[in-house]
């Protein structure tokens, strides 16, 4: 059963989301991360061939360069995408992947073409480090001809696993955005202990990694407008993940409510308990409503793209945990234990309402955009 | 027949050409409209509306999709619609509460289950401006519990003689008439023995009171009923079957309250409510971190809603069984975030909120003060937050109902025996 973030989808993408819930199901069902968490295993490479296959890591990719959205608007495929792998609590640096293909289609260097066709067909993987959102440790400052890179990049997806880091950096004229190959001596990978056990997150320590001028992605203003953009990208697939997972959750509370009997009644007949699954069902059908407002926008690159990006990315991460603590009461001692599956997304929940900017960070981001507030001095 | 309807394209042109020279254009920039609030209705004032009606109806542009024989025009919606695009910059006939009452939910009820007689009767006039319902819906004892009406009219010989109260008929005080749901059967369990009647407001016996509400005005009204003698021609459907009216009649009410609740952002998102911004920048507090913030939350709230609207209208369009449920998701919102967001200007107005200059312009209440009075109004009005969470539990998550103890046993029996309750079932 699919997530259903729009209501309307296109045959194609109705197609699409049909797949990749099949493959999901058939190659990584939730005893698999489950088990995989528990032996804290990295992602299935074999999952993300098939997922690469049927193209899901091509859609925010442009044609030209061997990708294609599904319906035109690649941003609302990939939230399509990243709602259904939400739902099912996939692993995996998906975010990370499809910003980087994204950003490299965009970029449009024929030098990243062999390292895009890799990415797109599922066969490597990338995450993304981004100063001012996952940690502030890492600089960048030139010497010659050359920029060196130097600091750590804090909490990092997936590190282990991906065949390439791309890194955004402030400098003093704008931001520098780098693309390392994995694994690299000069770069060492700290595992860090995580809420969210589905997914693994790393300190990456950058040693005086040094990049020549005409090396980089983008810097200065340009690298600029490619982090805002980025930063969109993010915000909605990280938001369209969380609702997936929100909607895992509250289906479960719901299915719970309707089997559980207590005091002679199943306890969804209660109006506490039926009450309080109402007020949650309205913040989740509110989050998919503005999770995909914020898709079609971004896709569309609309003047408000980064605006409405930046207010589901923030209405979801605090929507979000508080659904996960209204399935929680609903579920009660059960779901306090270990077997019972509300713990995992209750902790990817509260994982990613801080991955890719928390809720307060982009409110900020918000009021800063904003056209009829006056900007800060 | 088909053919020889009217191309839409020359009727669009014979329509605008008629707004041009028979009425008058709209000025712009209307205020954002309250949540409740429509000012009173003046005699005057209803005395020009009904004659801007009345143009509206000897032209042909007044019920253009309403069946013919009852004085409509019978055209398909298309060309309504396509009217009402064309008038969208004229000053139309504004009735007030009672107009979109009359309008969209008593004509449209009546349209579905009254007799030809009746139709014929009352729907003419409405189309002409001279006969405005208002809606005797709730009891002052049953209020989310509409099927538990006491008002009753009870038969003798060839008539029926009407007793009881009513309430919360808003614009009762300028209508003529009032569709008033009554129990005719006190034997019968309370959704049966429920009968419809349309009451002349001006009759013996009718007395209208005006309703004095917390932001000052007097919208709402109650009536109460002493000995009205009504006729078997003043039903509306079927004797002891008015549930179904009801019925009928909430979906309308459902579908029209939508444009009643407070427009929210449209277009760009980058233009934070504008409301809120120009209250922090009267209490000069815009560069203070937790107002940005809070205005940010309503804001992205308001963003929200829009989507949820959006939602809902497809969800509607795709299936309206299930539309008309998953809708209370909409009522639900507006009653959970319009007190959010009158408290949240509450706080950023400070002092300015509950203290002002009594010789200032309007000479009412500043809009933050009234918007906070009137903020619960969606909360309570037309089935309570917990009448839609009800709905949303049963009707859209499936969840099981509460234990019924009225649905089966006659109604006077549930009354005699709610008023000792032991909290025993059987």
């Amino acid at each position: 059963m699919s997530t259903d973030l729009i209501l309307q989808p296109t045959d194609e993408q109705r197609m699409m989301v049909d797949t990749t819930i099949r493959i999901l199901e058939s190659e990584s069902p939730l005893e698999a991360v489950r088990a995989a968490a528990e032996g804290s295993e990295p992602s299935s490479a074999k999952l993300r061939h098939k997922l690469g296959d049927v193209g899901c890591f091509g859609v925010l990719v442009d044609e030209l360069r061997g990708g294609g959205s599904a319906s035109g608007n690649g941003v609302v495929d990939a939230a399509l995408v990243a709602a259904e792998r939400g739902a099912r609590l996939q692993p995996g640096p998906y975010v990370g992947t499809s910003v980087t293909a994204h950003t490299l289609s965009r970029i449009g260097s024929q030098a990243w073409h062999g390292v895009l066709g890799t990415l797109v067909s599922g066969h490597a993987a990338a995450t993304w480090a981004v100063a001012g959102l996952n940690g502030h440790a890492l600089k960048v400052c030139s010497e010659g001809d050359h920029l060196v890179l130097d600091g750590v990049a804090e909490a990092v997806q997936d590190a282990d696993e991906c065949d390439h880091l791309l890194v955004g950096v402030a400098s003093a004229t704008g931001v520098v955005h780098v693309m390392l190959g994995l694994p690299d001596p000069r770069v060492t990978l700290t595992r860090l202990g995580g809420i969210d056990i589905t997914r693994r997150f790393f300190d990456v320590r950058v040693d005086r990694v040094a990049v020549r001028f005409g090396h980089t992605l983008a810097q200065g203003e340009a690298g600029r407008t490619l982090l805002d953009r980025q930063i969109a990208v993010a915000a909605v697939l990280g938001a369209a993940e969380a609702v997936g997972a929100m909607d895992s959750d509250f289906r479960l509370a719901v299915e719970y409510a309707k089997t559980r009997i207590a005091f002679g009644r199943p306890i969804g007949s209660f109006q506490a308990v039926k009450h309080l699954l109402a007020d949650t069902g309205l913040k989740l059908e509110m989050a998919k409503a503005l999770v995909a407002d914020a898709a079609f926008a971004v896709g569309r690159e609309s003047e408000d793209s980064a605006v409405l990006a930046s207010m589901a990315k923030a209405f979801v991460g605090e929507k979000s945990i508080e659904l996960a603590h209204n399935c929680f009461q609903v579920f009660g001692g059960i779901g306090y234990t270990w077997e019972h599956d509300h713990h995992l997304y209750m902790r990817r929940l509260a994982s990613e309402a801080q991955l890719f900017g928390s809720p307060a960070w982009h409110r900020r981001r918000v009021w800063d955009q904003a056209s009829n507030t006056p900007t800060h001095p | 027949m088909s053919e020889r309807l009217p191309q839409i394209v020359e009727y669009r042109r014979e329509a605008r050409n008629w707004l041009e020279s028979n009425l008058d254009k709209k000025e712009h920039h209307a205020p954002r409209p309250t949540i409740t609030g429509n000012g009173d209705i003046s005699e005057t004032k209803l005395a020009a509306q009904r004659a801007l009606q009345r143009k509206l109806f000897d032209a042909g542009y007044a019920g253009i999709s309403w069946p013919a024989e009852f004085g409509g025009q019978g055209l398909p919606k298309t060309y309504e619609r396509a009217f009402a695009a064309e008038a969208r910059g004229f000053v139309l006939p504004n009735f007030g509460v009672a107009g979109r009452t009359t309008f969209g939910v008593c004509a449209m009820t009546m349209l579905a289950h009254a007799s030809p007689g009746f139709l014929k009767r009352h729907i003419p006039r409405i189309l002409a401006g001279e006969r405005l319902f208002a809606q005797f819906f709730s009891d002052p004892e049953a209020g989310s519990d509409l099927a538990g009406v006491r008002t009753q009219a009870v038969r003798d010989g060839d008539r029926w003689i009407l007793n009881g109260s009513k309430i919360w008929s808003s614009g009762a005080y300028y209508a003529d008439y009032g569709m008033c749901l009554a129990r005719t059967d006190w034997d019968a369990p309370k959704h049966r023995g429920l009968t419809w009647f349309a009451v002349p407001i001006a009759a013996d016996g009718v007395t209208v009171r005006r309703i004095r509400q917390i932001n000052g005005d007097a919208e709402f009204c109650q009536e109460f009923f002493d000995d009205v003698v009504l006729g078997d021609e003043d039903v509306i459907g079927e004797v002891d079957e008015g549930w179904a009216v009801a019925r009928t009649m909430l979906l309308f009410e459902r579908g029209g309250g939508a444009t009643e609740t407070v427009a929210r952002g449209t277009g760009d998102a980058r233009v934070l409510a504008p409301d809120l911004v120009d209250l922090a920048a009267t209490a000069d507090r815009l560069g203070d971190p937790a107002v940005q913030q809070a205005i940010v939350r309503r804001h992205i709230d308001d963003i929200a809603r829009r989507g949820l609207d959006r939602r809902i209208a497809s969800v509607v369009s795709a299936d309206p069984v299930r539309g008309s449920a998953f809708a209370s998701y909409g009522k639900l919102a507006s009653g959970t975030f319009d007190p959010i967001r009158a408290n949240t200007a509450l706080e950023i107005a400070e002092g300015a909120a509950t203290t002002w200059p009594v010789d200032s312009d309007t000479g009412r209440p500043p809009r933050v003060a009234l918007d906070f009075l009137d903020s619960r109004f969606m909360a309570i009005a037309g089935g309570t937050n917990e009448m839609q969470r009800n709905s949303i539990g049963e009707r859209v998550l499936g969840l099981p109902r509460e234990p019924s103890f009225d649905t089966e046993r006659p109604f006077r029996e549930v009354i005699r025996s709610a008023r000792n309750w032991s909290g025993k079932v059987g």
